[in-house]
């Protein structure tokens, strides 16, 4: 049902949104789960199944909200929606509702389609999306996988637009699958960085700084080098004649090396150079700081053990 | 009825997760998402915060909570924004599950901010108990962009006002500015103490810059409020989720570039340096003579004197530049050094670059 999708627009998501599912997805299986086990209490409010005996985790719905901008579709933040299971729709009212509260915070951004956990596309799908085709004529479905295999190297997670394609004479609509990159803001990258590494919080000394900075850059290297790596011993084995030649992907790898270096010009040296400089004298003048408060220091310690005796105000201050 | 066996395993699960006796299966780490009615109306019947102001000592913030709140603060830019938090208590800690933002733009002198944002919250807090999020409201957030996690005056009789009529309650404050210029997330989370309360002892909090237009308010209030430890965690799916996230991620990495980023903060603080030197310097002039009488008597010097903290101060901003330098030169050898190889036949220069 899904193949590759061919529209030519590129897809951007924020990690924000990730986390977002997979949070509605953990709370709705916490809750799931401990209903099934004491079945005494009340059970929990929850928008999917509700199961006698600890059931499989439902799935869970919601809307994926952000900007589009030409070609460049955004994916900002996303709600949880409610689904009835019964007549396979989402509550549209609960959705308008709840997309009247984003919009006063969020004044930018509109509803760009919704998302669900699942492994595969399924049929019911199909319905859900076509309800959501009055309030943008081209949604997007972002599929999050939850089941968690170690082995995994790829994020689980897919985009679908749909097409339309002709099947036996009827047109209709299918999935078909996207790519995507992962965009983010500065600030969104270090709080991500920050849980999931989980580094030292605090201050801690100037060198644990140092090393958590550096850390950082070296384990990013470390993976770029992997890449070229990769590259390179594909490029051998083409050279070799073990592979099959492949045109297009040699003619990304000579654009790749093309762009290096990156700049060239005599303005970025020189900007460069400044910026550098600037650094430099920041240096020197917080040494300079530092430097002045420990002779403060020993100022003061000195006119303490010396001039006890002058207090009666002959001598002047030593300086 | 839910059987003994059943009723007991829970018990063991809840002692582990309040004696954060490490789960090694992900069912534990994900308990805590579990929202236990029962349990919670237990703790609003006893209200064991009210006999003992610094009964709250530690805070867990989810991962979702902790990307929410920063990135809505951010999206502030240099106007201070506010928002929600909903979570639960559990023993000593507040744990905050989720947050969201509030429609009001804050300045720093509107009281009743949440006044206007009621009607918007109370739509939004009946829209989660929907989708399986019944946790109630347990605290409020705000920024304080480039000045500093800390409680204005403002603040610390908003949260008094808080802790007053909506127990248990938490205060946190975030600074992206700061975040984004020393690549390390800039939070705190507050509790004041009741009116007239003295803390028996002063409690040591880490020491940060606070620019000199804000440094009255924030002398005159810091002994009124104390700040709580935090945590952070996430479900098992979030971190297999985040490690993944690290195979793209890698290139946002090696692309940032912190000084571009704080040019304007770093400059900012630079020139509230030269204030603050400005006024050490007319300080210690006037007091050259004063401190004569007083050096006799022994009086005891627990606080540095102004010139320790601005010699700290400088370190702190000189550190921060010299690492997003240091970002900048490794990109430079990294993708700029080919032009230093051109003519060499020789494969000399580093990895990458050149082929073998």
């Amino acid at each position: 049902m899904a193949s590759s999708s061919s529209s030519g627009i590129t897809f951007k998501l924020h990690p924000l949104v990730i986390v977002n599912i997979s949070d509605h997805y953990t709370r709705l299986k916490a809750q799931t789960l401990h209903s099934g086990e004491s079945s005494s209490c009340a059970p929990p409010s929850n928008g999917g199944t509700a199961g006698s005996a600890p059931p499989a985790p439902p799935r869970v719905f919601g809307c994926v909200i952000g900007v589009q901008r030409g070609r460049t579709v955004e994916i900002f933040n996303s709600f949880e929606l409610l689904f009835d299971s019964k007549t396979h729709t989402l509550d549209r009212a609960f959705l308008e509702k709840k997309q009247e509260l984003y919009k006063k915070v969020f004044p930018t951004f509109y509803i760009l389609g919704w998302y669900s956990t699942g492994s595969d596309v399924e049929e019911a799908d199909m319905l859900i999306h076509r309800s959501l085709m009055d309030i943008n004529e081209n949604p997007i479905y972002v599929l999050l996988n939850p089941a968690i295999i170690h082995s995994q190297k790829d994020l689980p997670i897919s985009i679908y637009e749909t097409e339309l394609h002709v099947i036996d004479g009827n047109p209709q609509l299918i999935f078909v699958k996207s790519s995507y990159n992962i965009e983010t803001v500065e600030a969104e990258r270090i709080s991500v960085d920050h849980v999931a590494h989980l580094k030292p919080s605090d201050g801690g000394s100037a060198a644990t700084q140092l090393a958590a900075h550096l850390t950082g850059i070296h384990s990013a290297i470390k993976m770029l080098n992997s890449r070229v790596r990769v590259l390179h011993q594909y490029l051998v084995a083409m050279q070799r004649g073990e592979i099959p030649l492949d045109n297009s992907l040699l003619r990304q790898v000579l654009s790749l090396l093309r762009r290096l270096p990156a700049i060239e010009s005599e303005k970025f040296q020189d900007e460069f150079l400044m910026e550098f400089n600037d650094t430099l004298l920041m240096t020197y003048l917080a040494m300079f700081t530092n430097c002045t408060g420990t002779m403060n220091d020993v100022v003061e310690k000195f006119n303490i053990a010396y001039d006890r005796h002058s207090r009666r105000g002959g001598r002047t201050a030593f300086i | 009825m839910a059987s003994s066996s059943s009723s007991s395993a829970m018990a063991l699960r809840r002692w582990e997760l309040e004696n954060q006796i490490a789960g090694s299966e992900e069912a534990d780490r994900d308990l805590i998402y579990w929202y236990d009615e029962a349990a919670n109306s237990r703790a609003q019947q006893e209200k064991p915060w009210s006999t003992d102001p610094h009964f709250f000592k530690k805070v867990k913030v989810s991962a979702l909570a902790l990307l929410k709140m920063v990135v809505h603060a951010r999206s502030g830019g240099s106007i201070e924004v506010m928002g929600l938090m909903q979570g639960k208590t559990l023993g000593d800690t507040i744990l905050v599950m989720d947050a969201f933002a509030l429609p009001v733009e804050g300045t720093e002198t509107r009281v009743n901010a949440q006044a206007d944002a009621y009607e918007y919250m109370v739509d939004y807090s009946t829209t989660n108990k929907q989708v399986a999020r019944p946790e109630n409201v347990v605290g409020w957030y705000h920024s304080h962009p480039g000045y500093g996690c800390w409680l204005s005056g403002i603040d610390v009789s908003t949260q008094m006002l808080n802790q007053q009529f909506q127990e248990p309650f938490l205060a946190v404050v975030i600074d992206p500015t700061r975040t984004v210029s020393a690549g390390k997330v800039d939070i705190g989370a507050f509790r004041t103490y009741p009116q007239g309360y003295k803390p028996p002892d002063d409690p040591v909090s880490e020491y940060q810059t606070i620019p000199l237009n804000k440094i009255e308010d924030f002398g005159v209030h810091c002994k009124q409020y104390y700040a709580l430890d935090i945590t952070y965690f996430k479900s098992s799916l979030d971190s297999h989720l985040l490690d993944l996230l690290w195979n793209k991620y890698w290139v946002n990495t090696l692309s940032s570039s912190p000084i571009l980023a704080s040019r304007d903060y770093v400059a900012g603080q630079i020139f509230d340096l030269a204030d603050k030197l400005e006024q050490a310097e007319n300080q210690m002039a006037s007091a050259r003579y004063g401190s004569y009488m007083s050096s006799s008597q022994r009086k005891k010097e627990p606080e540095e004197s102004q010139l320790t903290k601005i010699t700290r101060d400088s370190s702190k901003i000189t550190a921060e530049q010299v690492h997003g330098l240091m970002s900048q030169v490794i990109k430079d050898i990294l993708f700029n050094s080919s032009r230093y190889h051109q003519c060499t036949s020789d494969p000399s220069g580093p990895e990458p670059m050149v082929e073998a």
